[in-house]
């Protein structure tokens, strides 16, 4: 540089120029200026985000990473209790509710869905970002260097329990499905549907490694973010669906047998946060909120603004059912009539949160142990499950005898027991075979529906997954 | 693409500087002394005027010497100067005028408009400016003349029509809306990296949308920060097309540039003016709906097709709830209404030959079609000051601007449910002038008025340039520029909004805001030399850039208020959510140069260069170099055209041919990163992965050519431009799409796909008459376009396998092909392309339906009589558009356009719309939507529109020369010819309120 300006000057003055160097002085400190740093242009990280590998070396942020998940799973998707989750939407698309907001249609309501639905679209995609930010938990934390055994072994298995969980439903509703176990996105878009029973299969493998993972106590003072218990209470679900009555019994034992869960006889606590029957209930966003389905289900006059039990429902509860006159709310115009859903019994907050979601509680397991020791031919184990949801709701025990009655009895059991909840009544019309017959008088029925369409857009997306289901 | 770091050649810019500097040395010592001045004879004076009020900085020679002199502040001039000379007076924009002497001492001139002086009109080339007969590369200009003449607030909306190649669609008639720009077609497979970059006098202003989709509901797009920006204090608006001009601006340049340039003070008297309009504004189109009587017969057919005897609860319509009888004209009702618009502007502006200012500021209200007291207000001033030292060595060009404006619209566009609502819906008020429910039963459309979206823009836009003459010919110069715009958008959802009868109470009122913050400096240091030598003349430019823009974003929610009168206070909330806090920077530095040859006005070579790094990407990919040549030859210079040639005027023939690029990805996408997820779990605020990521992508590159011809016959009375172009967009820079199983809907790579841009534009302007009292003239533009995907490896096995046909043009949608109505069933029937027996969106979905534009442009013809003048412009677009559907199938409890009267009804009708439904007959709900994405849902779009008029009277006022009062009328949309009945043909996004016809006078004081 120097020898550059001494010649440039030596010209000038060869030349007997004169001219103010001044301004050309600084002309070439602001070029030399620029041109020195060519990294004028790397910037760095906003504060608001983080690199993907430091979240996990970091046990708050690590933690951090999986709230998204759950902030998202109660948000958004499948199990969240607004009206787009499977709660509102099954309970449209089956015979536990009535929609009323018929300016807007609903075609869950109308069992008229088709492949380019948005609904169905959008539920599938938020299921498969839950999937990935999973996975991305699995890789994140198995790749890190500075996590505790413990951190890691606990966020592994909370996500192991997420990634199940919704692969479950998806196989429900969408039938064959690809089992996405990776953060891969060249490898996840040109997955292949797979055999129901292969799903299950890697639903067994990962809940049985997420057993091992997770610890017996709830980590946090509430019960919000699933343990080993909630891990045997979503197996003991599957494998109800798979037919494997013993393990399904085998599995409900290890937590009904667990002290943990201790049974509520009063109806109205059920569904409280303290409850000692939940199993894994979501916390809502602020500590003055409620559950999203005690929002989404109550109205103070009618006719409702949006939805309403089925009046077939509610017909059908057995006389002095205290499900009946504690969980359901009659409302009334003078002149008709309607019910809403009143398990959580709050539409908005009003001082410190009382009602949590509720995702899984030990009913479920009382019921799917009841059914599997039917079906092995455990009647009296299964009329003693049986008798305890139905003594807790006001009824004599049940006059079912044969291992089919009482399986019967339990099934109708569970449609009082758990509707406008995750969807229970449809999977099981569904599981047992009656959907149809069960359906049949509803207008826009018809046995394709038992499948929700591929989302059209996915099918264009990744044709690998056809064809699409039968009827759409 | 050929990117590589400049870290081992860092020293080429100094060669350059050194040899800059050498060919100024040069220039200082060839340089002859000056002339001799003649002998003096006597001396001239005289005052010089528009006809109304003093021009000063005209300049006045004598032909065939150097002798000049400048007019005065009072337009008042002294030249000395021999009886048998000649005065020529020349002054930007005006005739020049030669004028004898003889034997006259005073001579006061009135200098004329000047309609016919293209050549010499100085265009606006961003870096640099060049005389338009001189230019190399294709630049379409407005000037304030047009823009004064539209009652409209967007700048894009002054250029529409008006300029080939330019096509701007406006996206809705709400006030602060935005506008849709694509300058010669979409070069980017990414539907929102096809922004031009814009510059204001000198800066880059982001248009890159602000605020958040959660609070500017009303609008089909986010906020547009153009609207910060006051045509009233435009001076001109240049397009750079084509890589000549573009290849300057290098990564931003590859979908246009538009430069913008404010109205700057001229030397002179004291002027102000004043501006005042008023006026009126109507949505231009609604559509012909059902009325009660049809829509209750097409429900009663609904129920009978689906077999449902008992009207359900819930169908208020059509069982009883609500009177049958009853009718409204819901688009009336609720998009009906009349906007006021008012305007006011004031300008003062004057100067010294050595300083000159203008001061003004503008004032602007426009309230909604919509029922309630909403509006739009804006405030503008702005200032400019140039400064020529005495030396006329240094000179300082200072302008700044400061724009406020608050923008009060309900929460919800009510177009859509004007559309949807039973005609026999019940009356919005009850008897007590209270909202009325109808017992629960009507969602009251009224109620999402008290929703509220306030959005307040402030911004300010300053710019300095300074420049100092080194030596004769060798200028340094230093362009300084600063932007700061706040952003805040205020959404409100009280608990009022709701029917009463839920018994929801302020605790779960809901208030959203998000501010944004965008700031942005740039300094561009610059080295320019020219010479002219005997047989040409050269101009050499070499200049840097460092630009920095940071912008901020705050989103957050407050949920639960004591009482709804505080819910504008985020501090009184139950609760508080912050979604989004978050810091974007986005750094960006370059080097350029412009060399440019003249010889002898015959043959220009215009040699341009940029190189250019961006914070937007990853390590290793963040520089690139871009170039382009331009050439044009004007024949007409040539001596066998010049001298005997009374027809051709002017003739030239230009070519370029170059590269610019695209960075416009967003900041940070090349990381991999965790960003908060805004609501908690456990008091813990998530975190969620961003995006998929991939750090390896890079510029989307775009190669230019164009051929233009240039010709001015009768004296450039009739002049016509014709452009070739074709464009190449290679390494597309997009977000793939994605399947859902990814985890996300797409990711950011490059694609190894070419897409083409071929066009033909056409420019005529002709003075059709030219009398002293009678003039007319004409211009018209047409662009007719090709957009082609040429080419797209392992396009089938991709995801864009449904979106794109190589061949065809990017804008096209595949669709099924409706094959008719099936008379037995009733249902819509498609083509079955696969055969298999199924209809499906993936395998029969392959008729493909053209969206391009075949051909647009305007036919704009002005008229003066003495003193009155008129100018209106027509828009024309040769298109398809969607035709509008309802939402739902007919038979739901959604009104629908009166053509679905004719619907089947029973075997053997052939009617053309299939049977009605309530949505239980799934059969029809899925080949309602098919339809929908079919080739029978794309109709004809296209339109011809009285887009402009304008009638301007100049009081002839005697008494007081020095004032000038004009009266004017303006109409903007006033009449639309189309065959397209789905409403108004302009849209982008369906469904959202259609521009509106407008109409204004005003008046105009000068002195």
């Amino acid at each position: 540089m120097k020898t550059i300006y001494k010649t440039f000057r030596s010209f000038l003055n060869e030349n007997r120029i004169r001219i103010n160097t001044f301004p050309i002085l600084v002309l070439g400190v602001v070029i030399t200026l620029l041109i020195s740093c060519d990294n004028f242009v790397e910037v760095d990280l906003p504060g608001s985000q983080l690199n993907g590998e430091t979240v996990f070396e970091d046990a708050t942020t690590a933690n951090a990473a999986m709230a998204g998940v759950y902030t998202k799973l109660r948000d958004t998707g499948l199990l969240t209790g607004r009206s787009t989750g499977l709660s509102c939407r099954l309970g449209l698309y089956s015979d536990e509710l009535d929609y009323y907001q018929a300016n807007d249609p609903n075609y869950f309501y109308t069992n008229s869905l088709f492949s380019a639905e948005s609904g169905i679209q959008d539920l599938w995609n938020q299921s498969y970002n839950v999937i990935y930010s999973s996975n991305a938990v699995i890789e994140g934390v198995s790749a890190s260097k500075s996590l505790s055994q413990n951190d890691k072994n606990h966020l592994k298995g909370e996500a192991l329990f997420v990634r199940t969980l919704i692969h479950f439903y998806l196989l429900n509703l969408y039938g064959e499905i690809p089992y996405v176990k990776t953060t891969d996105y060249v490898q996840n878009s040109k997955v292949h549907k797979m055999p129901v029973s292969e799903v299950y299969n890697q639903i067994v493998n990962d809940l049985s490694e997420a057993v091992l993972l997770l610890p017996e106590d709830y980590i946090s003072s509430e019960r919000v973010r699933p343990n080993k218990a909630a891990t045997h209470a979503l197996l003991a679900r599957v494998y109800l669906f798979m037919g494997l009555w013993a393990e399904a019994a085998n599995s409900a034992s290890a937590v009904l047998n667990n002290p943990l869960y201790t049974w509520e006889p009063d109806l109205d606590k059920i569904f409280l946060k303290g409850s000692t029957t939940t199993i894994w209930q979501f916390i809502p966003d602020s500590n003055t909120a409620n559950s999203a389905e005690g929002n989404l289900f109550i109205f103070n006059s009618g006719p409702p603004a949006s939805v309403a039990l089925n009046n077939n429902l509610m017909s059908s509860f057995e006389s002095n059912d205290q499900r009946k006159t504690h969980w359901t709310r009659a409302i009334t115009d003078g002149n008709l009539t309607w019910y809403h859903a009143y398990k959580y019994k709050l539409d908005s907050g009003a001082g410190i949160s009382s009602e949590y979601s509720v995702v899984f509680r030990l009913a479920e397991q009382y019921l799917i142990r009841a059914e599997a020791r039917a079906r092995q031919g455990d009647l009296i184990g299964a009329k003693e499950d049986l008798n305890k949801i139905r003594n807790t709701a006001g009824l004599n025990d049940t006059n079912a005898l044969t291992s089919a009655e009482i399986t019967t009895a339990v099934l109708n059991e569970r449609r009082f027991e758990f509707f406008t909840e995750f969807g229970h009544r449809f999977f099981d019309l569904k599981r047992t075979g009656i959907l149809d017959t069960t359906l049949a008088s509803k207008p826009g029925w018809s046995h394709d529906d038992a499948l929700w369409p591929l989302p059209a857009q996915e099918l264009q997306a990744n044709p690998n997954l056809n064809p699409q289901n039968s009827g759409y | 693409m050929k990117i590589f770091s400049f870290y081992k050649g860092r020293i080429l810019p100094w060669y350059t500087f050194v040899s800059v500097i050498y060919l100024c040395c040069y220039t200082t010592r060839a340089n002859p002394t000056l002339l001799k001045l003649p002998n003096q004879q006597q001396q001239i004076t005289g005052t010089i005027t528009d006809g109304v009020i003093p021009l000063a900085g005209v300049t006045i020679k004598v032909k065939g010497t150097t002798t000049s002199v400048v007019s005065d502040f009072d337009g008042k001039y002294a030249i000395t100067a021999n009886t048998t000379d000649i005065l020529i007076f020349s002054y930007l924009g005006y005739k020049t005028l030669d004028i004898s002497i003889g034997n006259r001492k005073i001579i006061d001139v009135k200098m004329l408009d000047n309609t016919t002086s293209l050549q010499e009109v100085t265009v606006n080339a961003g870096y640099y400016s060049v005389k338009n007969s001189e230019r190399t590369g294709s630049i379409a200009k407005i000037t304030s003349k047009d823009i004064e003449k539209q009652p409209v607030t967007n700048i894009l909306a002054t250029m529409q029509g008006r300029m080939a190649g330019v096509e701007i669609i406006q996206d809705g008639g709400t006030a602060g809306g935005a506008f849709q720009i694509k300058i010669r077609g979409q070069n980017s497979l990414r539907t929102d990296g096809n922004s031009p970059l814009y510059i204001i006098d000198g800066v880059p202003y982001s248009s890159e949308t602000i605020g958040s989709t959660e609070t500017s509901t009303i609008t089909a797009s986010q906020t547009s920060p153009l609207n910060s920006i006051n045509p009233a204090d435009i001076e001109s608006i240049e397009v750079l097309k084509d890589a000549d001009a573009t290849a300057i601006y290098g990564s931003r340049g590859a979908n246009g540039v538009v430069l913008i340039t404010t109205k700057k003070g001229k030397a002179g008297k004291t002027t102000v003016t004043i501006t005042a309009s008023s006026g009126i504004g109507k949505v231009t189109k609604m559509l012909d709906l059902m009325n009660t009587t049809q829509y209750l017969e097409m429900r009663r057919q609904a129920f009978v097709n689906d077999g449902i005897t008992v009207y359900p609860n819930s169908a208020y319509d059509i069982n009883g709830a609500w009177d049958q009888n009853r009718y409204t004209d819901w688009q009336k009702e609720l998009i009906g209404g009349t906007a006021q618009i008012n305007n006011t502007q004031l300008g003062i502006a004057g100067g010294s030959s050595s300083t000159q200012y203008l001061l003004s500021g503008n004032y602007r209200t426009e309230t909604t079609v919509f029922p309630g007291n909403f509006g739009y207000n804006k405030g503008a001033v702005h200032f400019s000051m140039n400064h020529v030292s005495d030396d006329k060595k240094f000179k300082l060009t200072f302008s700044g601007g400061y724009t406020s404006q608050k923008n009060n619209q309900p929460s919800t566009d009510l177009t859509g449910i004007s559309r949807s609502l039973a005609p026999n819906a019940p009356a919005l008020y009850d008897i007590d002038g209270n909202l009325n429910w109808e017992n629960n039963t009507f969602e009251n459309p009224l109620a999402s008025l008290i929703s509220k979206g306030v959005i307040k823009t402030n911004d300010l836009l300053a710019n300095a340039v300074l420049s100092y003459e080194i030596i004769p010919g060798l200028e340094f110069k230093t362009n300084l520029g600063f932007t700061d715009l706040k952003n805040n958008e205020v959404r409100t959802m009280p608990s009022t909004m709701y029917n009463p009868a839920y018994g929801i109470g302020s605790s779960e009122s809901i208030l959203l805001t998000n501010t944004t913050l965008r700031q942005s400096w740039i300094i561009e240091p610059q080295l320019r030399w020219n010479r002219t030598f005997t047989n040409g003349k050269m101009d050499i430019l070499i200049g840097a850039t460092a630009q920095q823009q940071k912008n901020n974003r705050l989103y957050q929610m407050g949920y639960g208020f004591a009482s709804n009168s505080l819910i504008n206070d985020l501090s009184s909330a139950n609760s508080v959510f912050t979604f989004t806090s978050d810091e974007t920077v986005y750094r960006y530095q370059a080097f350029f140069g412009r060399i440019n040859y003249n010889w002898q006005k015959r043959f220009i070579v215009n040699l341009t260069g940029r190189r250019d790094g961006s914070s937007r990407f990853g390590p290793g990919k963040q520089f690139a170099v871009f170039g382009a040549v331009g050439a044009a030859w004007l024949f007409s210079n040539e001596k066998f055209l010049k001298e005997n040639n009374s027809i051709l005027s002017f003739g030239k023939l230009r070519t370029s041919y170059g590269t610019t690029g695209n960075d416009q990805i967003g900041d940070y996408q090349f990381l991999n990163t965790y960003t908060s997820a805004g609501t908690p779990y456990q008091g813990t605020i998530g975190l969620n992965p961003v995006r998929l990521f991939n750090p390896d992508f890079g510029w989307e590159i775009n190669k230019k050519f164009e051929a233009a011809l240039e010709t001015g016959f009768f004296q450039d009375r009739v002049f016509l431009t014709t452009a070739w172009y074709l464009n190449r967009s290679s390494n597309q820079l997009v977000g793939i799409p994605l399947p859902g199983t990814t985890g996300f809907s797409s990711v950011n790579a490059n694609l190894d796909a070419t897409v083409e841009n071929t066009g033909i534009e056409l420019t005529l302007r002709t003075l059709n008459i030219d009398h002293k009292n009678f003039d007319w003239t004409s211009n018209f533009n047409i662009s007719a376009s090709k957009n082609k995907l040429i080419s797209f490896p392992g396009l089938e096995a991709s995801t864009y396998a449904n979106n794109y046909v190589i061949g065809s043009s990017l804008n096209i949608t595949k669709v099924f092909h409706y094959t008719g109505l099936n008379t037995q069933t009733g249902i819509y029937e498609f083509e079955d392309v696969n055969g298999d027996g199924l209809i499906t969106a993936d395998k029969d979905r392959k008729t493909v339906a053209d969206l391009t534009p075949q051909y647009f442009g305007g036919i704009q013809n002005q008229f003066r009589f003495k003193n009155l003048q008129l100018d209106f412009l027509f828009q024309f677009v040769k298109q398809k558009n969607y035709d509008y559907i309802a939402n739902v199938p007919a038979g739901a409890f959604y009104n629908q356009t009166a053509a679905m009267t004719n619907s089947w009804q029973q075997s053997g009708d052939n009617t053309p719309y299939q049977q009605s439904t309530t949505g239980t007959n799934g059969e029809a709900v899925t080949s309602f939507y098919n339809y929908r994405s079919s080739d029978a849902a794309i109709v004809d779009g296209s339109y011809i529109r009285l887009k402009n008029i304008s009638l301007s009277y100049d009081l002839p006022l005697k008494m007081d020369k020095n004032l000038k009062c004009r009266l004017f009328f303006q109409g903007q949309n006033l009449m639309t010819f189309t065959s397209y009945k789905g409403g108004d043909p302009e849209f982008k996004y369906a469904g959202y309120l259609p521009p509106l016809k407008m109409y204004t006078v005003g008046v105009q004081l000068t002195f």
